[in-house]
């Protein structure tokens, strides 16, 4: 199996539509708009011919994650930690609060969220493929009975079992 | 009998070795490392909170497992794994709405000035130490944006401006016309998605 696949982003597709005539397998001539995964062989024709840019090359698999300083982390998940209370209260005030506080709690909440998610990829969850992301999924698995099944499947379709 | 540490150099203040209780000195006493006023010293006390996170770090709470379970949520549309992106996102909301915190806009203005003042400058002397270029990149986003959140808690926000927060570093822009790229992260302006008030 090929190591990459074709995929298409829409924001950026102008329908020049020369992916249509350069595939060789006819992956890209779908209804949904994306490129069929199935057909596709990871040749790279359509991104090379495409006038937009609108085709990516993506690995089926991805590189390892880049080891993390220990102590780097620490400090990271200090503010991670820091973020997420604020988001918290955010929450709370946007809840219980004016509706002139309302707004701004809205925009703490988002603002915050958007944060703490950079900081996680940073401080080692930069891939789902990741070891790091297996054992939290793992760890997560152990305490929640409630959505057993679901994180089940993202550790199968991860490939972690 | 506590410490006071210099939030400039880090010099720290010990009341017991001193023999004098910190709020004895006189006003106008300096930092004798780096000259810094009486009233920027802090107590030690911030110190022992970050000694209670460590405790916290190896258990993650709701909010951060509902954080980062969106941060691998938003990872995986990137990729265009879409069913991993959705289970995710589901797992998100579902310990996001697990989480209770109460507070006010006071808390939120001591928990931003304790990254500002402690957290982030800490992160960066590490991560410059260890030479963690992206550790850097999102330390110096997440500090301009979170000096941001702060004047606007100070300030009032004119309700007839619009509101835009950048979808890649959480930037904030209050006014009717974006700018063409975000003054943060640099990313043109299509990611500044207004916030419907």
């Amino acid at each position: 199996m090929s190591e990459l696949r074709a995929v298409r982003n829409l924001r950026i597709c102008s329908k020049d539509c020369l992916c249509l005539f350069v595939c060789p397998t006819g992956a890209t001539d779908t209804e949904t708009g994306q490129i069929d995964f199935e057909k596709c062989i990871g040749c790279g024709a359509c991104s090379k011919a495409c006038p937009s840019g609108a085709i990516s090359m993506v690995p089926y698999k991805y590189p390892k994650q880049q080891e993390k300083d220990s102590e780097v982390i620490e400090r990271l998940k200090k503010i991670t930690s820091s973020k997420v209370e604020q988001e918290q209260i955010a929450k709370y005030v946007y809840k219980n609060g004016s509706d002139k506080e309302k707004v701004l709690a809205k925009i703490i909440m988002k603002s915050n969220r958007l944060i703490t998610e950079d900081l996680y990829r940073e401080a080692g969850y930069m891939l789902p493929q990741s070891d790091n992301t297996k054992k939290f999924l793992e760890e997560l698995l152990e305490k929640d009975k409630t959505n057993k099944e679901d994180i089940e499947r993202l550790l199968k379709l991860l490939g972690f079992k | 009998m506590s410490k006071y540490i210099c939030p400039i150099c880090g010099y720290v203040y010990d009341e017991e070795k001193e023999g004098v209780k910190f709020e004895n000195l006189p006003d106008d006493w300096k930092c004798p490392l780096c000259g810094a006023p009486k009233s920027l010293f802090k107590a030690e006390a911030v110190e022992v909170i970050i000694a209670e996170e460590e405790e916290e770090l190896r258990e993650m709470n709701y909010g951060e497992v509902s954080a980062l379970c969106s941060s691998l949520a938003s990872s995986c549309e990137k990729q265009y794994l879409t069913e991993e992106a959705n289970l995710f996102k589901k797992l998100a909301d579902y310990y996001n709405s697990k989480t209770k915190l109460e507070g006010n806009f006071e808390d939120l203005i001591n928990k931003i000035n304790k990254d500002l003042d402690l957290n982030y400058k800490k992160a960066r002397e590490i991560a410059t130490e260890k030479k963690d270029r992206g550790a850097l990149r999102v330390i110096t986003w997440g500090e301009k944006v979170t000096m941001i959140l702060k004047s606007l808690i100070n300030e009032d926000i004119p309700t007839d401006k619009k509101i835009f927060v950048c979808e890649v570093c959480g930037f904030v822009y209050i006014g009717n016309e974006k700018p063409e790229i975000c003054p943060v992260c640099k990313v043109p302006n299509f990611k500044l998605v207004e916030v419907v008030k």
